[in-house]
């Protein structure tokens, strides 16, 4: 029952069975947040703290996060590690592949604006928002988990915010 | 019934694939099912360290080495350190030098413990990943405490350490070692003699010793062909020479050999790890250096035995307070160019198995 | 094998092809002339003292004036190192390939070639490795090298 005290909801009990009234906004955030499967695209040093967020301590799986290898599965690109610029076509591509409704989360440094290889590198992408629009933007050189938790955590409260409107106008 | 016509097809594994830990991309040419030539393309993780560290002093190129091999930072940090050393002709006091050897088997430790866990996944075993990545925590949890990073640690500096390790490290790093004791029996008796396991690495992918030797191949891939080589016996730096530990090895060379070769090559880091703690002297951790100090002109290639082999950095100097040129070296560059070599004539699922059992990284290979 | 003796045995075996450069207390770094390359090469991978057998580095060198090839070499089985230089011009420097001495050679001359535009005669296969296959901004890691994007640290 713990989902029906979040929603907004009305229910009421009827003699054989019950009736919910609540609206399909609701519903389609709450199913949209809490199975957000991501993406494993790890590319450098924070790939290995993605996995460790994936493994026995951090737990991501609580979230309803769970590692899908293809982008035809994917909801969420966690895109974790420097992106050079052969590497950024490929980023483009495999966003494309995947559906509707798509997200992404920069992880890094790297991701956000070069990090540490924003002076003096000829082949580091200085930031991934000029390949693909960013939902979430997770600093640190590589993000603890504990961050890269709370971003997710942040992102499912972003989803649920979202109007059915906003989805028919894209 | 007429002859069936068949022709080759290629398939591109990668740049974006689960089981190439990383950005490799893998372009393949199959008849069926089985490999007949690969040809593996790199730069995808090209971040240009080199260029970068021409322009930084060498004390600020110690973070960049940091992500030139993250899954050992320690050995990358040491590896720059003792070559501007050699440059500058600094001595490192007694204790740095322990901190420095404890901290490197702790790390070499924790990059075999991912080893253990992402071969086993690629294979399709999912838990030696969890209890892998458990155990590779509680050696995380001591760097923590030490230097406060996770992965890159920028701990080893020129002239020595960054800080001396806090009160409770001791005890804390001894019950790490107990506790990875006790679990490495359950990590073999996961794996060791299970049959899935067996038919998947054994007798796959063998590396003949005079094909590694003609490609440059060092490390735990080189020993498990039978080949005795360790940087820390054959070229000692630091004080390894102090230290009571073997060089495994094994004589068949294939996915199996190498996996067990970890291992054993656990074990002995642990031995290592202990002696060092016993033998810890009080003193000074760092040797008084500039921050911008200027070594003399002059050039100097420096390696180190990490878990992948030969790590080596080539420094020139000019003089100036920036280096002149730096070149980095790992082992993984080689072991990549030899998979073509022993990955042709067998299945596309066991070179997933083959290029697990090389352990490449990626960053190492692109620099 | 300690370096002196080292030295000593190269000074005996190797006069007319290997100078000793003087770059303080470190280890020996030879200078060997371009043309010699691969012979010298061959010889130390085959004299049955030295047996350099492991190709450890190859790295490219600009100084600003010209261009150096700097081989690192070791023994698998006697546990010495040497290094070897190769001085070249700036401008379109060639180089011998020496992948017929050790096979290992292949992608370090390939990234020569490609950072530092130093052409290797004899590779068979010098194509885009590193770069991006579309690259067109000539060889990044010369030290006159400069694009639109490329952002230099600034002093501090």
């Amino acid at each position: 029952m713990g989902v029906i005290k979040k929603l907004p909801i009305y229910s009421e009990k009827l003699p054989g069975g019950g009736l919910v009234l609540t609206s399909l906004e609701a519903v389609i955030n709450q199913a949209q947040a809490k199975s957000m499967w991501y993406l494993l695209f790890g590319t450098a040093c924070c790939a290995i703290e993605l996995m460790c967020t994936g493994a026995s301590r951090y737990d991501f799986d609580r979230l309803g996060m769970i590692f899908r290898a293809t982008p035809r599965q994917a909801d969420l690109i966690i895109a974790a590690g420097t992106i050079t610029k052969k590497m950024a076509p490929r980023l483009r591509r495999l966003y494309d592949q995947m559906a509707e409704p798509r997200r992404v989360i920069a992880m890094g440094g790297c991701t956000i604006k070069g990090g540490p290889f924003y002076y003096d590198s000829y082949s580091v992408e200085k930031g991934i928002d000029h390949i693909v629009p960013v939902d979430m933007y997770i600093p640190g050189c590589p993000p603890r988990p504990e961050s890269l938790l709370e971003g997710c955590i942040h992102l499912q409260e972003k989803i649920k915010k979202q109007k059915l409107s906003d989805w028919q106008e894209k | 019934m007429a002859d069936l016509r068949t022709e080759e097809f290629t398939v591109n594994m990668g740049p974006h694939h689960p089981s190439t830990h990383g950005v490799c991309r893998l372009v393949l040419t199959l008849n069926g099912e089985k490999i007949i030539k690969i040809e593996p393309v790199i730069g995808y993780l090209h971040r240009a360290l080199e260029k970068i560290c021409e322009n930084r002093t060498y004390a600020q190129c110690i973070p960049i080495m940091d992500r030139f091999e993250y899954v050992t930072a320690m050995s990358c940090n040491y590896l720059f350190s003792n070559a501007a050393e050699k440059l500058a002709g600094i001595e490192v006091p007694e204790r740095a030098e322990y901190l420095r050897v404890i901290m490197l088997e702790l790390n070499r430790i924790a990059s075999h413990l991912i080893f253990y866990g992402v071969t086993a996944m690629d294979i399709g075993a999912l838990t030696p990943f969890l209890y892998g990545l458990r155990e590779r925590e509680l050696i995380i949890d001591l760097f923590e405490m030490t230097c406060g990073q996770r992965l890159t640690y920028n701990y080893i500096r020129v002239g020595g350490v960054s800080r001396d390790i806090p009160a409770e490290f001791e005890p804390k790093c001894r019950e790490a070692i107990k506790i990875i004791r006790e679990k490495l029996i359950d990590y073999e008796g996961l794996l060791n003699e299970n049959p899935i396991w067996l038919v998947r690495n054994k007798g796959i992918g063998v590396l003949p010793p005079e094909l590694g030797i003609a490609y440059g191949v060092s490390g735990p891939v080189l020993r498990a062909s039978g080949v005795k080589y360790d940087i820390r016996k054959d070229d000692p730096y630091s004080i390894y020479d102090r230290f009571d530990f073997q060089i495994p090895t094994r004589e068949n060379g294939d996915c199996y050999d190498r996996y067990l070769l970890r291992l054993d090559e656990i074990k002995q880091s642990l031995n290592i790890v202990e002696q060092a703690l016993d033998a810890l002297p009080e003193g000074d951790i760092k040797a008084k250096v500039s921050p911008n100090f200027k070594p003399p002109a002059g050039e100097v290639y420096s390696r180190v035995e990490n878990s992948r082999g030969e790590l080596g950095v080539y420094i020139q100097s000019d003089g100036g307070k920036k280096p002149l040129r730096v070149k980095m070296r790992g082992g993984s560059y080689n072991q990549l160019q030899v998979l073509p070599h022993i990955g042709t004539n067998c299945l596309v699922a066991d070179l997933v198995a083959i290029f697990a059992s090389l352990d490449v990284i990626l960053p190492e290979v692109d620099r | 094998m300690t370096f002196d003796e080292l030295k000593e045995y190269l000074a005996a075996n190797f006069a007319d092809d290997l100078t000793l450069l003087d770059t303080g207390r470190h280890e020996p770094v030879y200078e060997v002339k371009a043309e010699k390359l691969v012979t010298v090469c061959r010889r130390l991978r085959e004299d049955e003292t030295l047996k350099f057998d492991f190709f450890c580095n190859l790295g490219g060198v600009d100084t600003g004036e010209r261009m150096e090839a700097v081989y690192s070499l070791a023994s698998y089985s006697k546990k010495i190192r040497v290094d070897l230089k190769v001085i070249l011009p700036h401008e379109k420097a060639e180089i011998d390939s020496v992948q017929e001495v050790w096979p290992a050679a292949n992608w370090y001359e390939r990234e020569l070639w490609e950072l530092y535009g130093v052409h290797v005669k004899n590779h068979g296969n010098l194509t885009r490795f590193l770069l991006p296959d579309d690259w067109d901004q000539g060889f990044p890691m010369r030290k006159d090298w400069d694009a639109p994007d490329f952002i230099r640290m600034p002093e501090l």
